[in-house]
């Protein structure tokens, strides 16, 4: 029973996900109850791959649903394939079938193209469906979508039902750009991630980046907690943290400096205000921070960080955006 | 299996509590909450409290509300749930023994349906200034312009042409799947194109209009605003608020505006009180957000910002209603007066979350939201 958690967290940390025990718990209940995960967070905090972690824990494939404003049936459900109904109607012309038995040839399964929802419905093993960013769609297919998720079948007028052969592992991610209806929500199991803290995030860097020292990583993970404290458009994010350790690996750079981070902070920061505002206000004080930091006996640790940053930060009013 | 009973008995009774403070629960959740209570190992305390919070809280914002409840109802020193007796126990509905967990989840289903069944009423306190206006006549023609006007406006708010469909493709939308069943009557020929008519899709519009003591001297011409605009529209929830939110739109479909206006002064106990903004609109997310609220629905909140209640609490408010509904659009009949600054704390507060800020003073400030609706800001 119990061990189902601590298995599902090793296969994690085989995969080379670092997984809090949140996330174990909501990806063993998620397979357990074998119902939808809704996971919701700030952008690049690593949703998106909890789905791939966990198709390859499962040993399943992973098929991927990005959703855009405007998504529809036809373009996450199935489409039928025109090009191939004009040619089997040429092909067909000379014949002398009747137009009942032609119209039921050209609208039968072979030339169905499937789209992602269909895919996983009809897919021989139970695979995992990763419905990404689903807050980006529209309230019409949101509707449509808790439909399929509740019935696990399609009904397409020319062909029938298709009923599910297995139900997928369903994986939802929202960026919360819009608000979810509740019915969507409370059809799924609920997974919060958080910007990590030092010591996952220090994980994380020495597991992804090859050939990073423990200073620079230590001082990577110490640098993005007092940034994130900042008030930004975008607060930068996992990926943001890989990209730049790579960047600053690329550089050899092997600690970090003033000169090392003006370089390099056009990978960190999406937003030319942000960089600016780092620069001009922040960088000195961070950069003072990490000094604080070093300057303290002892392991660095989410405790030693917060309380440089409450030294040396300068102060934020207000809440941070969300 | 007398420890399953009690494990059931307390679940229940844990998704009432969270009932009672806000959640969204049903007997599904309480359902998914034992089954996967039944998968884990329940003496691990922080894993009942992760499984827990995974199956019943479904947006991190109830996260402090899930742990206020949680802690109350699950705290040591009685870790292991089969021993928890205490917490309320006694008024559980059936006694959890053996195969009665079913019945006690749908009795307390009934319960919570029934409270969330009961319709809101207008608070009274006796502070509130209980000034009671009559509406005399406006002008005849001033009726006859503003509702002339206000037709126009609400025509543009109703028929908003969907977006996707217009950055997708110009003109028509081509439907090829009813294109090639013509064709196979022409044997395989494609002569006639058919298309997909583009869905028009309607803006649902929620009217919150202050109506307090500093918002005085515009409530009249506002009232006619909304009265109008509900005629045009149909589709319009009004609420006026100062104190306390009140849905008026029933009182606004009295075919007879002057009936209307009465009706209006006499169900708002607190025409022309003091303001709490912040409170007014949460109310108004907390008892109606879920069926009004959406991406296609437009907030038009009238009000001069002068809000005696929590800053804190309106910018939570607003937040919210930021994230739930399309479009923000603040009337705000001081913008009219020349050198007007939104200097006061509670507009200050709300202006980020605002997407069109205008005045509202009189009928020309009206035209000028016209074109604020016409145009999407989005």
């Amino acid at each position: 029973m119990h061990t189902g958690i601590n298995d599902i967290q090793q296969l994690l940390e085989g995969e080379g996900y670092v997984a809090d025990r949140s996330l174990s718990t909501a990806l063993y209940l998620a397979i357990q109850l074998r119902k939808p995960l809704l996971i919701e967070g700030a952008a690049g905090v690593g949703k998106t791959e909890v789905a791939k972690v966990m198709a390859r824990a499962l040993e399943a494939d992973l098929i991927r649903l990005q959703c855009y404003e405007g998504l529809d049936a036809t373009t996450s459900l199935y489409e039928w394939n025109y090009q191939r109904q004009l040619l089997h109607i040429r092909l067909q012309e000379s014949t002398d079938l009747p137009l009942e038995v032609k119209e039921r040839e050209i609208f039968s399964e072979p030339f169905l193209l499937k789209r992602p929802l269909l895919q996983a419905i009809t897919h021989p093993k139970a695979p995992v469906l990763l419905i990404d960013e689903v807050d980006r769609a529209d309230e019409e297919w949101e509707a449509f979508l808790l439909e399929v998720l509740s019935d696990w079948q399609v009904t397409i007028p020319e062909i029938g039902t298709i009923a599910a052969r297995h139900v997928p592992y369903v994986v939802l991610t929202s960026n919360r750009t819009r608000e979810l209806g509740d019915a969507l929500r409370r059809r799924c199991l609920y997974l919060w991630i958080d910007f990590p803290t030092y010591e996952k995030e220090l994980a994380i860097v020495s597991r992804k980046v090859p050939g990073i020292n423990s200073e620079l990583a230590k001082q990577i993970a110490a640098f993005m907690q007092m940034v994130r404290r900042a008030k930004l458009e975008k607060i930068p994010g996992i990926a943001e943290t890989l990209d730049w350790s790579a960047a600053l690996i690329a550089l050899h750079r092997d600690h970090l400096d003033r000169d090392a981070v003006e370089q390099t902070l056009g990978v960190l920061f999406k937003h030319r205000e942000d960089a600016d505002l780092l620069r001009t206000q922040w960088l000195d004080h961070v950069l003072q921070g990490l000094q604080t930091v070093e300057n303290t006996n002892g392991p660095w640790s989410q405790d030693t960080i917060d309380r440089a940053a409450d030294q040396v930060l300068p102060k934020v009013t207000g809440s941070r955006r969300p | 299996m007398k420890r399953f009973g009690d494990l059931t008995a307390h679940v229940v009774t844990f998704c009432r509590a969270l009932r009672v403070r806000g959640l969204t629960i049903g007997p599904r959740e309480a359902a998914d909450a034992l089954r996967a209570l039944a998968s884990i190992d329940v003496s691990d305390r922080r894993l009942c409290y992760l499984s827990l919070r995974t199956v019943l809280v479904t947006r991190h914002e109830d996260f402090p509300t899930f742990d206020a409840v949680f802690a109350e109802y699950w705290n040591p020193p009685a870790p292991e749930p089969a021993r928890l007796q205490d917490a309320g126990a006694d008024e559980l509905p059936g006694d959890g023994e053996g195969e009665r967990p079913k019945p006690s989840v749908i009795d307390w289903l009934d319960q919570a349906l029934q409270a969330e069944g009961e319709t809101p009423v207008a608070a009274y306190s006796p502070d509130e200034a209980l000034t009671r206006k009559d509406f005399s006549a406006f002008t005849a023609s001033e009726l006859d312009e503003m509702s002339r006007l206000v037709v126009a406006i609400a025509r543009r708010v109703a028929t908003r042409l969907s977006r996707r469909t217009r950055a997708v493709q110009r003109s028509h939308h081509l439907d090829l799947r009813r294109t090639i069943r013509h064709s196979l009557r022409r044997g395989g020929e494609v002569l006639d194109l058919a298309y997909r008519r583009r869905k028009i899709q309607k803006t649902r519009v929620v009217l919150l209009a202050d109506v307090s003591g500093s918002m005085d001297l515009y409530s009249r011409f506002l009232i006619q605003f909304i009265f109008a605009l509900q005629h045009a529209l149909g589709q319009i929830e009004t609420f006026v608020f100062s104190t306390s939110l009140t849905r008026v739109t029933d009182a606004m479909s009295e075919a007879d505006l002057r009936q209307a206006l009465d009706e209006v002064a006499q169900r708002v106990p607190d025409w022309s009180g003091g303001t709490k903004i912040g409170h007014s609109v949460r109310s108004f997310l907390h008892l109606y957000g879920r069926s009004l609220l959406g991406s296609r629905t437009v907030a038009i909140i009238i009000s001069d910002g002068w809000d005696t209640g929590e800053i804190d609490v309106l910018r939570d408010a607003m937040d919210e209603l930021r994230r739930r509904v399309g479009r923000i659009i603040w009337l705000n009949p001081l913008l009219g007066g020349t050198g007007y600054e939104p200097i006061c704390q509670g507009m200050r507060a709300a202006l980020p979350y605002v997407d069109v800020f205008a005045s509202a003073h009189n009928l020309d400030s009206l035209r000028q939201l016209e074109k604020h609706l016409a145009a999407r800001a989005r």
